[in-house]
């Protein structure tokens, strides 16, 4: 089996081989909710952390008795796998005020009597600053602490800075998947890209270093993609359905970069390392490409989308965003006004975390593609 | 055609002419009800004259503390007490803004927002020197206040408050305070005089006071406040923190109230006064005379709203910076809403517990917001919740405090006719 054909399969179901070897050894799995969770932190105490998602989730009905339906499907989804058993297999997990709607998973699962015993809740600042960071370092400490006596292990500064190294390495091989996604040719479509993201949330993370690794080596040799109408980029919030981007690829766009938390904000800037460790995670974590949950970085986030674009040679930008997300939904306002300035074309779509409405998106991404198509 | 940047002429001669008509129609029984509308006048003239006089002008949200900007002279424009005020008073209410802005940004961001973001965009209100606003408690400030100033071209500052309220983040919030005064006067060319702050920080401790002995009084059976004055009063204690005017209102607050309290008297009598509800959660700002339907339909009383449930402690010391920092940032992580809905749900649930007992609730009202995800995702434990500790029912209904087209007023009635055959016929 090619690389890329085993990291796609990692993301058909919640568990894969990888994850059920994990717990045959009786080792810890952790699920969290948002890329400004250190996972380094959880590898270096040898717990596996696991990306909460809820693929082809197909009904709310439990998660709805509690949460409203303002509340963004992607969280009542989640919500519903807890309370079906679906994430039985985890034994902990983390959250953080990325959003009300996350945020408020932490307590529904604590009164609704589907915590675990590790629930920890990690408060991020809403602005990049030293003061912020030297917070969020202490966050970050508190974390540790709650690992390592939640699960009686001692997290070493030696297993940190190899856990940091590691993940490193993954930011880097992943940069290089980006840069042939910058290709003329490229060799991937972004259906299989965003797999490939996705398999990293869910597999330890020395075992996806060596795939990626593979997959680099084989896409060196693979014949690239060129017969496509236009190059899109994908920007907005957390977008973690492949088929989402094969519904715009089927018409002939080709996604060739984007600006997510399922993308390339998670892994564009490394963790440079330095004496305090704590404070080179808090550091990293904040300054890296935002979410539009940091108050003081709506121009750098349009700055990076463009950014991200030109280097990509996109074609136009497809925003997008789940309903009743009003982070991105705000940032929408400059958003437009920044591509429009750059003559960037932007599509915005809102969505739900079902792909039920393919139509609608077809029709919408069609127009655009005739807009914007070579 | 309406003259471009006049709202915030229009929301202070709406407060005007409702000052004038109370004081007209009800001043020899009750001068009271004309005083929050004459200190929201003034409060309007000063921010419309705010830049003409020399002063800068700041928006500031509703968890945002008032009493730095006047120790510096910058006039504090609260932002939500001037859109409830278009959704309140103003013909046409505040869906012209909001429709004008549903072409830019979603439409389930929060009306107050949206409000804000079509007037600017329509020109009606002049752009501040600069935009202040806390962390907490929703998305929709944080969605929309940055994304304003960035693309109209004003200063943004955003304090900073973190999810946990422990003395870590209590101190990070001091030297967030710490940070605004220093970049106030970098944008104003301002020094703080520590002397002003101060007598400011006095005249604040007064009111808060004041504010925890009237709160006392207004748990009296019968309640001495009307439903009305118990929500909108919520207005000048946001706009004038740290003003001699609102220390005087409170002081005549405050006698009023007590002698009512000492003669039993109320606003309903003790015989009229059937219902005492406990508004847990939001309120119609576009038709205040809700509450006084109720008062007549159904002898309910709307004793107490969380928005106005103020019970913040006075500054403690005011002798240098660091200790007035610390006092604040403890008053502006417990400002009304900013505290219940900030941080974990028990924040939320306990406080509203306590304001139910307190104000001896028959009943709590949950008037959801639709944009305040963060609350309706707790909604239903809230309700289970008060039900086991107070054995009270909770009416949960959907509604947009600024935008009748959500719930009408005469749909919102409905739920109270259906709640109250349900529960209390």
């Amino acid at each position: 089996m090619s690389a890329l054909e085993e990291l796609v399969g990692l993301t058909r179901d919640l568990t894969n081989p990888a994850v059920q070897d994990w717990k045959a050894k009786k080792r810890k799995i952790v699920g969290h909710f948002c890329s400004y969770v250190p996972e380094e932190m959880l590898y270096a105490a040898n717990v596996l952390p696991y990306r909460v998602r809820a693929p082809h989730c197909a009904e709310t009905t439990l998660a709805d008795v509690y949460m409203s339906h303002f509340n963004c499907s992607f969280v009542r989804s989640c919500l519903q796998f807890v309370y079906e058993g679906k994430y039985n297999f985890l034994d902990g997990f983390v959250f953080t005020n990325s959003c009300d709607h996350t945020r408020r998973l932490y307590d529904v699962m604590r009164e609704t009597g589907v915590g675990k015993p590790f629930m920890h809740f990690l408060s991020v600042p809403h602005k990049v600053s030293v003061q912020s960071v030297a917070y969020y370092r202490d966050e970050i400490s508190k974390f540790k602490e709650n690992i390592e006596n939640s699960f009686g292990v001692e997290i070493s500064e030696k297993n940190l800075k190899e856990a940091i190294q590691v993940y490193n390495e993954t930011r880097h091989l992943l940069r290089r998947l980006y840069e042939l996604r910058q290709e003329k040719a490229p060799p991937l479509t972004g259906e299989e890209s965003l797999s490939i993201l996705l398999a990293g949330t869910a597999i330890p993370r020395d075992q996806y270093n060596e795939l990626l690794k593979r997959l680099l080596e084989e896409l060196s040799r693979k014949k690239g993609i060129s017969d496509y109408k236009a190059r899109l980029m994908i920007a907005g919030g957390g977008c973690d359905n492949p088929d989402y981007y094969g519904a715009m690829e089927e018409l002939g766009g080709l996604i060739v970069t984007d600006s997510l938390c399922f993308g390339s904000r998670y892994f564009w800037e490394p963790v440079e390392l330095g004496d305090d460790l704590l404070l080179s995670l808090a550091k990293a974590y904040l300054s890296r490409p935002s979410c539009a949950n940091m108050a003081d970085k709506v121009a750098e986030r349009s700055e990076f989308v463009k950014e991200m674009a030109e280097r990509s040679k996109a074609d136009g930008v497809v925003f997008q965003r789940m309903r009743y997300c009003d982070l991105w939904g705000g940032q929408l306002l400059h958003l437009e006004n920044r591509l429009k300035e750059a003559n960037i074309p932007l599509l915005a779509l809102e969505r739900e975390y079902r792909l039920d409405d393919v139509g609608r998106l077809r029709t919408r991404v069609q127009a655009f593609l005739e807009r914007i198509g070579r | 055609m309406e003259k471009k940047g006049d709202i915030l002429t229009a929301v202070a001669g709406a407060s005007s002419l409702i000052r004038d008509t109370m004081a007209s129609k009800f001043g020899n029984k009750h001068p009271e009800w004309a005083w929050t509308n004459a200190l929201l006048a003034d409060y309007f003239e000063t921010a419309r004259q705010a830049k003409e006089s020399g002063r800068p002008l700041a928006w500031v949200n509703f968890c945002t503390i008032g009493e730095i900007f006047w120790a510096m002279d910058i006039v504090p424009l609260v932002i939500d007490v001037m859109t409830g005020v278009v959704a309140m008073a103003l013909p046409g209410g505040a869906i012209k803004y909001i429709d004008l802005a549903e072409q830019h940004i979603p439409d389930h961001i929060c009306s107050n927002n949206k409000t804000c973001v079509g007037a600017a965009l329509a020109g009606d209100l002049p752009m501040p020197d600069m935009i202040v606003h806390q962390s907490a408690p929703c998305d929709s400030n944080l969605a929309t206040f940055p994304v304003i100033a960035e693309c109209f071209g004003s200063s943004y500052f955003c304090i900073d408050v973190p999810y946990w309220r422990n003395e870590a983040g209590f101190e990070y919030v001091a030297g967030e305070i710490k940070r605004l005064i220093s970049w106030l006067e970098d944008k104003t060319g301002r020094k703080l005089d520590m002397d002003r702050l101060k007598q400011v920080m006095a005249y604040s401790n007064l009111a808060h006071e004041y504010i925890l002995k009237i709160n006392q009084l207004r748990e009296a059976i019968p309640c001495p406040y009307s439903s009305i004055e118990t929500i909108s009063e919520y207005a000048v204690v946001l706009a004038l923190a740290g003003k001699p005017e609102l220390v005087d209102y409170l002081r005549r607050r405050y006698e009023l109230t007590k002698g009512r309290v000492e003669r039993g008297e109320g606003h309903l009598s003790r015989d009229q006064e059937k219902i005492r509800l406990a508004w847990i959660y939001g309120a119609p700002a576009f038709d205040f005379t809700i509450f006084s339907w109720l008062e007549r339909q159904y002898g309910a009383v709307s004793v107490a709203n969380m928005n106005n449930n103020f019970i913040i402690r006075p500054v403690e010391d005011i002798s240098d910076l660091n200790k007035i920092a610390r006092g604040l940032a403890t008053k502006l992580v417990e400002m009304p809403m900013g505290r219940e809905c900030g941080g974990p749900w028990e924040n939320y649930v306990d406080a509203m517990i306590d304001l139910c007992r307190r104000s001896k609730a028959d009943a709590a009202i949950f008037a959801g917001h639709v944009a305040c995800k963060h609350n309706w995702a707790i909604a239903k434990l809230v309700k289970d919740r008060i039900y086991d500790e107070l054995r009270i029912p909770t009416l949960i209904f959907e509604m947009d405090v600024y935008d009748p087209r959500i719930a009408s007023s005469e749909n919102i009635k409905a739920k109270f006719d259906e709640f109250f055959g349900a529960f209390f016929e």
